[in-house]
C-alpha cells in the first residue's frame, strides 16, 4: 500500500478509533446518500407501481382502434399470430353515469371478455369475492372498492348505469331507461384512481350500453415473459392496418405521466444532491483544518522524501475514504429506512389520524419503493465523486507547503 | 574532497527582513567523508539550522552547489540517501513507534518482511523494543527522540543530519541520545553532521566546525 493511502487511513481512523471530525464528515455524506436512496427508491416505486397497475389491469400493450374495431376476431387472430404475444383480449372502455341509493358517480365502465381477460390481466386476485370477474354475466358488474363505498353499495345490491347512448335516445324524444346491474364483486387494486372510479362488466353488456354491436374500442395484449414489449409493439404496428389500429406499449400510453414522474425524480435527485454537496463542504473544511493542524507533519513528510504530489494524494485519499465510508453506511441506512417505510408512514398517519388522507393523496395504500440499479449507481458515484472533489483544495494547499516553512510553523 | 558523501561549495543564503536583506550564509564550503562525524556550533541566529536545511535539500540556496555522494543533490534522492533528526522529533502522532520508523521505508517502497525486521531491529537497538507499539503521546521526550533516530537510520542512509537533537531533552537524556547517534553512525559507517550548542557533544565528533559571520571555520 502506498504510504499516502496508509497515512490517510491512519489519520482518519487512528488506532481503529472514529475521531469526531471523521465522524461528522462521514455522517454528512451518510445522510445525503441515505436521503437520496430513499427518495429515488420511493419515486421509482411510484413508477414501478404504475407499471404493475397498468400491466395487471390492461396488459403490456394496448391496441387502440381509431374509432371502433368492427371485426375484432380478425384483428385478434393477427395479433396472436405474432411471436412474443402470449394472449389478447378485446375491450370496450368509456365513461358512464352511475346512480345508487340516490348517489351519482361517473366512473369508467370497462367491458371485458370474461373468458379471456384473465389470460391478459391478472384481475381475479384483486376482487372480493375472488374470481368474481370470471363468473360475471351480462347483468352483473364488479365495482371498485372506493366507488362501492361512495355509492353505498355492497355485493348483491343493484346500480343504475346511464350511457351516452341513452342521452342520444333522449334527443330523439325516445323513452329511455337506465341499465340495471347487480353488483357481484368489489375490486381493490391499491391505486386510488382505479379503486375510486372503475366498473368491470362483460364485453357484451358494454357493447349494448354504447350500441356498438360487435365492435370494440381496442385489444389488450400480454407478451410472453422475457420478451421486450417494444419489439412486439413495432411488429404489431407493422402488421395491423394503420388506418384503423395503433399499438402502444404501456409506457407510451402513460408517456406524459411517466415523463412528469421522471422529471420529478430528477429534480428531487439534483435538489437532494445538495445535501451531499453541503456534506462535501464539511469534508473540505475538516481537511483544511487538518492541513493547518498538521502543517509540521506535512513538513516532516517532505523532509522524509515525500513528493508534493503524494502529499496531495494523501488528502485526496482521505476525502475519498470519507466519501466511500459515508456512502457505504448511507446505502445501508437508506435501505434500512426503506424496509420499515410503511411502518413509519402508517405510524405517523395514525398519530395524526390521517390514514385516509394519506391514501387519497398518495394514490397508493402503501408507500411504494423500487430501487433501480442505475439510480443506485448514480447516487453512489455522485456521492463519492463530490466527496473526493472536496479534498482537492486541502490537497492543493498541503502540496504547496514547503518542508522548511512547514517545519518552522508554530 | 574526492568521494565525499556530502560536498557543499560556496553556499549562500539571505533573507529579506523588512527593508533589510540579511545574509545568513556567505559562501559555506563543507565536505564530509563516509563514516566521518562533523559538528557545527554557532551562536543563536548564526544560521546553523539554515545551513542544515540547505545540506538536506529542504531549502534552495541563493548560490553555490551541493552534491550527495558525488552527484547533484535532488529531492527525489533524499529518502534513500540521508536521514534527518530534528530538535522537535516530529513523529506522526496517529501511528505507533514502530510504524513511525517504518514510515521512512514507506517513502521509498512498500515495506516487506525485510524492512519490518529492520525497523524492529532498530527499535530494539535504540532500546525501545518494549515500547514499539506505543503511540508518540505515550512516550517521553527522550524516547521520542530515539524513535526519530531509528527512523533516520531506517533506510541505511549514507549521511545523517542532526539539528540540535538534544535541544528539547534534559542533560542526562541528551547525553544518551548523542551517544546513541554517534555509536550507531560509527557502527554503520554513516557520515554524521551534528548541529549543536553543546561543546561537550561537539567534542565527541571527529571534526568540530564553528559557524560565524556566515562562514564555517
Amino acid at each position: 500500500m502506498p504510504w499516502y493511502i496508509y497515512l490517510a487511513f491512519k489519520q482518519l481512523f487512528p488506532s481503529g478509533r472514529f475521531p469526531f471530525f471523521t465522524a461528522i464528515s462521514v455522517l454528512g455524506v451518510t445522510l445525503g446518500v441515505a436521503v437520496l436512496i430513499i427518495v429515488t427508491s420511493v419515486m421509482g416505486g411510484f413508477g414501478y407501481e404504475i407499471r404493475r397497475m397498468i400491466v395487471e389491469t390492461e396488459g403490456e400493450i394496448d391496441v387502440k382502434a381509431t374509432g371502433y374495431l368492427s371485426d375484432p376476431k380478425d384483428v385478434l387472430a393477427q395479433i396472436t399470430a405474432i411471436p412474443g404475444v402470449a394472449a389478447a383480449t378485446p375491450y370496450v372502455k368509456s365513461v358512464v353515469g352511475v346512480q345508487a341509493n340516490g348517489r351519482p358517480a361517473y366512473p369508467i365502465f370497462r367491458g371485458v371478455e370474461v373468458s379471456t381477460i384473465e389470460s391478459v390481466a391478472n384481475l381475479s386476485r384483486f376482487t372480493n369475492p375472488r374470481g368474481a370477474l370470471a363468473n360475471l354475466d351480462d347483468d352483473g358488474v364488479v365495482v371498485s372498492s372506493q366507488l362501492a363505498t361512495s355509492l353505498g353499495v355492497r355485493v348483491g345490491d343493484k346500480i343504475e348505469v346511464y350511457s351516452p347512448l341513452l342521452i342520444e335516445k333522449l334527443k330523439n324524444d325516445e323513452v329511455f331507461f337506465p341499465r340495471e346491474f347487480r353488483v357481484v364483486g368489489e375490486l381493490y387494486i391499491g391505486h386510488q384512481q382505479l379503486d375510486s372510479s372503475t366498473i368491470y362488466g362483460t364485453l357484451r353488456a358494454a357493447q349494448e350500453l354504447y350500441g356498438l354491436g360487435r365492435s370494440v374500442h381496442g385489444i389488450y395484449v400480454r407478451v410472453k415473459p422475457g420478451i421486450d414489449e417494444h419489439g412486439v409493439v413495432a411488429q404489431l404496428n407493422a402488421t395491423l392496418p394503420r388506418a384503423t389500429t395503433r399499438a402502444y406499449s404501456w409506457m407510451e400510453s402513460w408517456a406524459d405521466f411517466l415523463w412528469v414522474l421522471n422529471l420529478e425524480k430528477s429534480i428531487n435527485f439534483f435538489l437532494l444532491l445538495f445535501i451531499v454537496i453541503i456534506a462535501a463542504f464539511s469534508v473540505m473544511s475538516s481537511l483544511l483544518i487538518s492541513v493547518v493542524r498538521k502543517t509540521r507533519e506535512i513538513g516532516l513528510l517532505g523532509a522524509l522524501g515525500a513528493r508534493p504530489r503524494d502529499v496531495a494524494l494523501c488528502f485526496c485519499a482521505q476525502a475519498f475514504i470519507i466519501g466511500l465510508t459515508g456512502t457505504a453506511i448511507g446505502v445501508g441506512v437508506g435501505f434500512g429506512v426503506l424496509a420499515i417505510r410503511n411502518d413509519l408512514v402508517h405510524g405517523i398517519a395514525r398519530l395524526m389520524q390521517r390514514q385516509d388522507t394519506l391514501r387519497q393523496f398518495y394514490q397508493f395504500s402503501d408507500l411504494p419503493s423500487h430501487t433501480l440499479t442505475s439510480d443506485l449507481v448514480l447516487t453512489v458515484v455522485a456521492a463519492i465523486f463530490v466527496s473526493t472533489l472536496a479534498g482537492l483544495l486541502p490537497a492543493w494547499r498541503a502540496a504547496r507547503l514547503k518542508p522548511v516553512e512547514a517545519l518552522r510553523s508554530e | 574532497m574526492s568521494g565525499a558523501v556530502l560536498a557543499a561549495q560556496g553556499m549562500r543564503k539571505s533573507y529579506q527582513s523588512g527593508d533589510r536583506r540579511i545574509e545568513v550564509l556567505r559562501g559555506v564550503d563543507l565536505a564530509v567523508g563516509a563514516g566521518e562525524s562533523v559538528s557545527i556550533r554557532g551562536e543563536s541566529g548564526s544560521g546553523k539550522s539554515t545551513l542544515l536545511n540547505l545540506l538536506a535539500g529542504l531549502d534552495a540556496p541563493d548560490g553555490g552547489t551541493l552534491a550527495w555522494g558525488g552527484e547533484p543533490a535532488q529531492a527525489n534522492r533524499r529518502a534513500g540517501f540521508l536521514g534527518i533528526v530534528f530538535q522537535s522529533f516530529y513523529l506522526i502522532p496517529e501511528i505507533d513507534a514502530l510504524a513511525n520508523v517504518l514510515m521512512a521505508a514507506r517513502m521509498v517502497k512498500a515495506p516487506g518482511a525485510a524492512e519490518r525486521a529492520r525497523a524492529k531491529e532498530l527499535i530494539a537497538r535504540v532500546g525501545l523494543a518494549e515500547r514499539a507499539t506505543h503511540l508518540p503521546a505515550q512516550l517521553s521526550g527522550g524516547e521520542r527522540q530515539r524513535v526519530a533516530v531509528a527512523r533516520a537510520l531506517m533506510n541505511s542512509p549514507k549521511l545523517l543530519l542532526a539539528d540540535e537533537p538534544t535541544g528539547n531533552l534534559d542533560e542526562h537524556t541528551g547525553d544518551a541520545v548523542v551517544e546513541l547517534l554517534l555509536g550507531l553512525c560509527r557502527e554503520t559507517q554513516t557520515a554524521l553532521v551534528l548541529v549543536t550548542h553543546n561543546t561537550a557533544y561537539a567534542a565527541k565528533t571527529g571534526r568540530q566546525l564553528f559557524l560565524r559571520d556566515g562562514a564555517l571555520s
